[in-house]
């Protein structure tokens, strides 16, 4: 039991990485306000015309595009999801819950290349021969994300309908709704906290998904991060390439 | 003789190796108010799920009007239920509650308003037809519920301690106006309860239950005046049970002493089991019939009487209550003489 | 019944990717196909024997050892605060612990990177390791934060009125309790931060990168069952883990509660 004030700075070690967190958006931030020098990691004054440039038609098909999959993505993981968060919030057995569980989580831990590697698999034609083609297009980049998305989805939605008390079904159903009505009328409409907060999640994440379009889009699918990871690692091989020539003239001198 | 609205025949409900309803025969009648009492863990609320629709039984049929509903869902059983936590749907408002069953069975939209309305002003709250039930206190909550369980005239009430939830005092005011709208509609209900006083209170009839089985069915004042057994005499009005043998058809031998018991013919020589409730026995000055000398154990001042606790001669327990202000000043340890009369006591089987 | 296939078909697809990388971590050729024609270990040999994973594993190591021993305590003592330290407006301390789980991992990335450069610290370790502790911290803060608010503070009055100093008090009644909690942390902590790419894809190169990163390039380069037999490794390794977990700490209530 720790006195009131000490129990206060034991908060302060993780400001301080939130700290560092910070600073490290904040120089994003301030970078984006920057003019660019071309070939180096270094900036001029500040500047609009980052903002503007982003605003190219090549650019806005990119955030139309990323928008829509987006949004495409966000609802039809919220349909798969939703099942199996049911079952998983109001099965009986242990068991059962304890199988969905593992088998919901597993994947969450796993991290994304593991799972968009398997994925180039089970879209490329190994397993399945698809009749219409599936890698290298939007139709097996949506795949990828809602199976990606899925885990974080059913959990958020599990810990809503596990707060939901049965009793409010059971009393509609005393009212004479069938089962279908008591989903429609009680169990969906209280369950609104969670698909609204997993759907603003998936949506989120999603909107900045990097590898998954990536390795799936095969550079034919493009969404935001993987434009953003272009330009950035085009502006780095510059720099580090200035920074070499720069060492390496230094020496010669 | 009038018609049998529900009727379990043998019901048993198993959960896992607990048998929460042990081989249940039960029949309810048309418009009586019959109360399910018990202690918790009795069978009393699986009874009533048992009716609903909620649980299945283990073994056993359900009949509603003659027809046996054992395998039919509980949305197209036609019953009116009012949970123990009234369970209001916390998103509708108060009239979309109490329209939920109405709008389930199609009714048009201008005869939901009226009879809305309706049964929002039977329960007196034709006020708050716009406001969500967490707005609502206790005593409001529950007649939302009553209402919402009414609208749609169901065949049965069943009632699931709808009064647990609410202070002593508003439950008092509540059980008279459950009472009132109960007859005034004339619908046949089934309450559960683990209070003694609502139970008498309210009931055409009781059934007493204990371990899942039904130990007595009678009306109130049978239950009360003539216990069938030891657990309903105990269970209503905390009685003293004495145990003695049978030496006459009315004189039975406790503790020493022989005493007259006019209530039944006993057979000489049997072991019997005598209740008689605490505010029949009588502190007596001097000896006479049915006098007995007890041993004070413990006093506990409760206002207007004292409860007090002695034992016999061969340490069987009594309880009186002592109304005060004490005909003399009581000590633990004093030994009095309590007058047991001789039609207070009831024989149990 | 009909909700039962529907949720099993469900998690056939959630398992399905998993169940296809196994299977053709054993497939003998180079040219994937399914069902593997044979069986062969010779793609986990090719994963311990190539120098980039070897390297990339050891770097993992370090940068996930080094993130989760300072996210730990770091964590704990925060979800402490958060239960205990009576602040004011504590949901938004709430938010503000678990926000870099909703910062996009690209702009985090992005930025981590400027950062570094910014302050000549591209080549070290320095920086991942600093991104991999604020990754990490919101699982930390949950997990424990769980914990936290289950323990009945009855419990630590009753230690001190027995005579326990409040140091004992911490040490001989608070962590034991908290320990599942700890232990929940410990695992999300390792799991993820071996895990986590995108932003350390940003801010590590050929020398420093950790194994998703090492296994992205290799991917892109590569077409062989290599990586499937390295992401075998790992979703065992993961699904043992959660096995665990779950076996001994109940995830049900580390994650359905609120």
């Amino acid at each position: 039991m720790l006195a009131t004030r000490d129990v206060k700075l034991a908060l302060l070690p993780a400001l301080v990485v939130l700290a560092v967190f910070a600073a490290a958006l904040g120089s994003l931030f301030r970078w984006s306000f920057l003019e660019f020098v071309p070939g180096s990691l270094q900036t001029g004054g500040l500047t609009l015309a980052n903002l503007r440039a982003v605003l190219a038609p090549q650019y806005l098909a990119t955030i139309r595009d990323t928008v829509v999959l987006s949004a495409l993505t966000t609802l039809l993981t919220l349909v798969a999801a939703y099942p199996v968060a049911y079952a998983l919030a109001r099965t009986p057995s242990r068991r059962v819950r304890s199988t969905i569980l593992v088998l919901t989580l597993a994947p969450f831990f796993t991290g994304a290349i593991v799972r968009t590697y398997a994925w180039i698999l089970v879209l490329g034609n190994t397993v399945i021969t698809w009749p219409v083609p599936m890698l290298f297009t939007e139709r097996g980049v949506l795949v990828g994300l809602v199976h990606f998305s899925m885990p974080t989805m059913i959990l958020i939605l599990a810990a809503a309908l596990s707060h939901i008390d049965p009793v409010y079904e059971r009393a509609a159903t005393s009212l004479g709704a069938s089962p279908a009505r008591v989903f429609w009328r009680v169990t969906l409409p209280l369950s609104m906290p969670g698909i609204v907060s997993g759907g603003l999640i998936v949506f989120a994440w999603t909107l900045s998904a990097f590898p998954t379009p990536e390795l799936l889009g095969g550079g034919k699918v493009k969404m935001i991060a993987n434009v953003v990871k272009d330009l950035g690692a085009l502006a780095l091989t510059l720099a580090l390439l200035a920074a070499v020539g720069r060492l390496t003239a230094g020496r010669a001198s | 003789m009038t018609t049998v609205v529900v009727e379990l025949r043998g019901c048993t409900r198993d959960y896992g190796a607990v048998r929460a309803v042990d081989a249940l025969d039960l029949s309810v009648h048309e418009s009586e108010f019959l109360a399910l009492l018990g202690p918790s863990g009795c069978g009393k609320t699986t009874t009533l799920n048992l009716i609903a629709g909620f649980v299945p039984p283990t073994a056993g049929r359900v009949f509603l009007d003659g027809d046996d509903v054992t395998d039919r869902p509980p949305h197209l059983r036609g019953l009116g239920m009012v949970f123990q936590s009234y369970a209001l749907f916390p998103h509708l408002s108060v009239r979309e509650n109490v329209a939920f069953g109405l709008r389930e069975r199609r009714v048009p939209a201008r005869e939901i308003e009226r009879r809305v309305g309706d049964a929002l002003e039977l329960v007196r709250l034709d006020r708050a037809g716009r406001q969500r039930p967490g707005e609502l206190s206790g005593g409001m909550q529950q007649r939302v519920a009553l209402a919402r369980a009414l609208v749609y005239r169901p065949r049965v009430l069943l009632l699931d301690e709808p009064l647990a939830a609410l202070d002593k005092k508003l439950r008092e005011g509540m059980r008279d106006e459950l009472r009132a709208i109960q007859r005034s509609v004339g619908i046949t209900t089934i309450f559960v309860t683990h209070d003694q006083a609502e139970a008498l209170g309210l009931s055409d009839r009781i059934a007493v239950m204990n371990r899942g089985r039904i130990e007595q069915l009678g009306a109130p004042r049978e239950i009360y005046e003539h216990p069938a057994t030891r657990f309903v005499a105990d269970f209503i009005g905390a009685s003293t049970v004495l145990r003695g043998r049978a030496v006459a058809n009315d004189r039975v031998a406790v503790a020493g002493v022989t005493l007259v018991v006019t209530s039944g013919a006993l057979s000489s020589g049997a072991d019997v089991e005598l209740a008689i409730r605490p505010e029949r026995v009588q502190l007596v000055p001097g000896g006479g019939d049915n006098v007995v000398e007890a041993r004070v154990e413990g006093l506990v001042y409760q206002g207007a009487q004292t409860e007090l606790t002695a034992r016999l001669r061969d340490d069987q327990r009594v309880l009186a209550l002592v109304t005060e202000p004490a005909p003399a000043p009581l000590e633990v340890g004093q030994t009095v003489r309590l007058h047991l009369p001789a039609d207070a006591f009831m024989v149990l089987a | 019944m009909i909700l039962r296939l529907v949720v099993a078909a469900l998690l056939l697809f959630i398992t399905l990717p998993t169940v296809v990388v196994i299977a053709v971590s054993f497939n003998p050729t180079a040219i994937l196909s399914f069902p593997p024609s044979g069986l062969s270990l010779r793609w986990y040999e090719n994963v311990l024997t190539y120098p980039q994973f070897q390297r990339a594993a050891v770097n993992s190591l370090v940068v996930t050892g080094a993130a989760v021993a300072l996210a730990l305590p770091v964590g704990t003592l925060a979800a402490l605060a958060l239960e205990r330290g009576r602040l004011r407006g504590r949901n938004a301390w709430a938010v503000l612990l678990l926000s870099p789980l909703v910062v996009p991992g690209v702009a985090a990335g992005l930025g981590f990177l400027i950062l570094a450069a910014a302050l000549g610290l591209l080549r070290s370790r320095s920086v991942l390791i600093a991104a991999h502790v604020a990754l990490v911290l919101p699982f930390v803060v949950r997990a424990v934060w769980v914990s936290v608010r289950n323990l009945d503070p009855a419990l630590e009055r009753a230690a001190a009125s027995l005579g326990a100093a409040p140091s004992h008090v911490f040490r001989r009644v608070t962590l034991p309790l908290l320990k599942p909690g700890l232990f929940a942390a410990l695992l999300f902590a390792v799991v993820v931060s071996l895990n986590e790419f995108v932003v350390s894809l940003f801010i590590s190169n050929r020398v420093t990168e950790i194994l998703p990163v090492a296994m992205f390039t290799y991917v892109v380069n590569y077409t062989d069952p290599t990586i499937a037999a390295l992401s075998s490794l790992f979703i065992v390794a993961t699904f043992v883990v959660v096995w665990l977990a779950d076996r001994y700490l109940d995830l049900a209530r580390v994650f359905l509660q609120h």
